[in-house]
């Protein structure tokens, strides 16, 4: 169960970092410009001038993100963009038109649309105001398919943050020939953060890394797994020190016949590792399993992926075959110091 | 004179800080190849000396020399039981989990012998002991005799210097006790073995070459 909780949370932290990187890939955003604080960045919109006038940058786009009740059962992402943002450019609208600024209106991903039985045309109430659905889009991560998308200066309003916005996302002119794309992007960091004192801007792929959603589902998917983990590894050491009490003469035997100390806690050590990995592998498809009942569920289905990559596994593997080792050494050395003519005696 | 196999020195051993003395200052020795009864009431410490011998336990006071070797100092207890004693209990103490043919095997896993050696030296061993038919059962499938037969075969495994049984013949019927017997001592006198066997039957004491008395703790006779 502790590794079929590691797998569902850190494999659903992964998924969320995972979907993170492909919004900003698809939507050809090389660098997000923030404030240096961790939980929530809030900067002024009218920085996005200054950020245009770099040479460097080819477009710039304020953008607000925050989550948001839609109704008492489903919440989702809500993302505020200016109606001529460049990231619009990688939505596919599968019905309705594109948004206008200032207008109470929005746009649904498709799997949203289809957890909400929304449909363009519809009115959709949010924190109290009407809005209308105005175009259903087809978005290439869940971050996209499950979101709302409304005009900038609407989710301002509504989030009472005008002239407010979480991050400016910028997309890079090609870097110039003979000039290495990495050295590139450091370079128009430097003269970004030059430009917007007390601004951080962060590349693409670190940021879906280290956005405060991602770095916080990633800390509580640790600790609760942790917790698991460590009720886990009791669980063993106790299955363990029943096992090798109940199977004292059986110690004794192996000792009478010649058995070494360390051959007993290897054996002992050893049946604690199978222990280990068989519920490492339960706990594997059970994440697994969890992971994909989370990306069905409306409740959930807008910020899970069933993103299950193969070093996660691998990693769960291995502290599941740790957590084995680590609950069954006490048992192992307890084992091992048994007398051989008491052993025997055991019934 | 042969040179001890086994040689007691002033053997004390005592439990619960001192309170059960099991074993007074025994001295004893038992010559290579020698077939040699220790009988004597229950709790006269026949079982503890037999302990000491097979190097199933450590004395209070006193020494238990291996072919002049102190057991414990120069040569470890575990080396000893694996390389030099096989044991036999009233009890046949067999895994219940291990098929015969398994359980043959345990001894020659704790001195790492390879799968195939172990195997076949185990089978050979259970066809030694006429159990060519049962050697895939488990011992909740064998009789009495057969689980002992087991057990025998396990004690030889390692090919021992020392066969060591305690009441080997203490859960068995008399048909069984007496072909359980038979074969110790066939063993015995084939490979050249010492044996020694703790009973309270007097037949068996008498068939042994030498027969050693203990009361109280001491050797009486």
């Amino acid at each position: 169960m502790a590794i079929g909780a590691f797998m569902g949370l850190v494999g659903f932290s992964n998924a969320f970092e995972q979907a993170w990187l492909r919004l900003y890939t698809s939507s050809g955003t090389n660098i997000a410009i923030i404030q240096r604080t961790f939980l929530s960045t809030s900067l002024d919109e009218s920085a996005t001038p200054k950020v245009k006038a770099l040479p460097a940058v080819a477009q710039a786009t304020p953008v607000i993100y925050n989550v948001m009740d839609l109704t008492p059962e489903v919440n989702a992402l809500v993302y505020g963009w200016k109606a001529d943002s460049y990231e619009l450019e990688s939505l596919q609208l599968l019905s309705g038109r594109p948004l206008r600024d200032g207008h109470p209106e929005v746009m649904l991903g498709d799997l949203l649309a289809n957890s909400l039985s929304k449909k363009t045309g519809d009115m959709l109430p949010i924190q109290g105001s009407p809005f209308k659905v105005v175009a259903v889009y087809h978005g290439g991560s869940a971050l996209e398919a499950g979101a709302v998308i409304m005009p900038l200066d609407q989710l301002q309003r509504l989030s009472s943050l005008q002239g407010k916005v979480s991050t400016i996302h910028v997309r890079l002119r090609p870097a110039p020939s003979g000039e290495a794309p990495d050295h590139y992007l450091k370079r128009v960091q430097a003269q970004i953060e030059a430009a917007l004192p007390g601004l951080r801007a962060v590349p693409a792929a670190e940021r879906a890394e280290n956005n405060q959603f991602v770095r916080l589902a990633n800390a509580s998917a640790w600790g609760t797994s942790s917790i698991a983990l460590l009720i886990g590894i009791l669980g063993i050491a106790n299955t363990m020190a029943m096992s090798v009490f109940e199977r004292t003469r059986e110690i004794g035997i192996l000792r009478a016949l010649g058995w070494k100390r360390g051959q007993i806690m290897v054996l002992i050590q050893l049946e604690a590792t199978v222990l280990g990995l068989g519920g490492g592998l339960m706990g594997v498809v059970i994440g697994w399993g969890a992971l994909h009942l989370l990306a069905a569920l409306p409740q959930s289905a807008g910020i899970v992926s069933t993103y299950f990559p193969l070093p996660l596994v691998a990693k769960a593997l291995g502290i599941s075959i740790l957590a084995g080792l680590t609950a069954g050494a006490i048992p192992a050395w307890r084992g091992a110091q048994l007398s051989p003519v008491e052993a025997l005696r055991h019934d | 004179m042969t040179s001890p196999a086994l040689e007691v020195r002033n053997l004390f051993k005592s439990y619960d800080e001192g309170r059960i003395e099991a074993l007074r200052g025994v001295d004893l020795s038992i010559a290579d190849g020698e077939y040699v009864a220790i009988t004597g009431p229950s709790g006269s410490g026949k079982s503890t000396l037999l302990h000491m011998l097979g190097g199933l336990d450590s004395p209070t006071t006193g020494e238990v020399l291996f072919r002049n070797v102190s057991l414990g100092s120069t040569i470890d207890l575990d080396t000893y039981r694996s390389r030099n004693v096989g044991f036999i209990f009233q009890a046949f103490h067999l895994m219940p989990t291990l098929r015969a043919i398994e359980n043959v095997q345990v001894p020659m896993i704790g001195l790492n012998r390879g799968g195939f050696n172990r195997a076949t030296r185990a089978r050979d061993l259970l066809r030694e002991m006429g159990l060519e038919n049962r050697m895939e059962q488990y011992p909740n499938q064998l009789s009495a005799g057969e689980r002992q037969r087991v057990a025998i075969a396990r004690a030889l495994a390692n090919d021992p210097d020392i066969l060591l049984a305690d009441e080997p013949t203490g859960n068995l019927d008399s048909v069984n006790s007496a072909r359980i017997m038979e074969i110790l001592i066939g063993i015995q006198q084939k490979r050249g073995m010492t044996l020694i066997v703790v009973t309270h039957e007097n037949e068996i004491a008498h068939a042994a070459a030498r027969q050693i008395r203990m009361r109280d703790g001491k050797i009486e006779a």
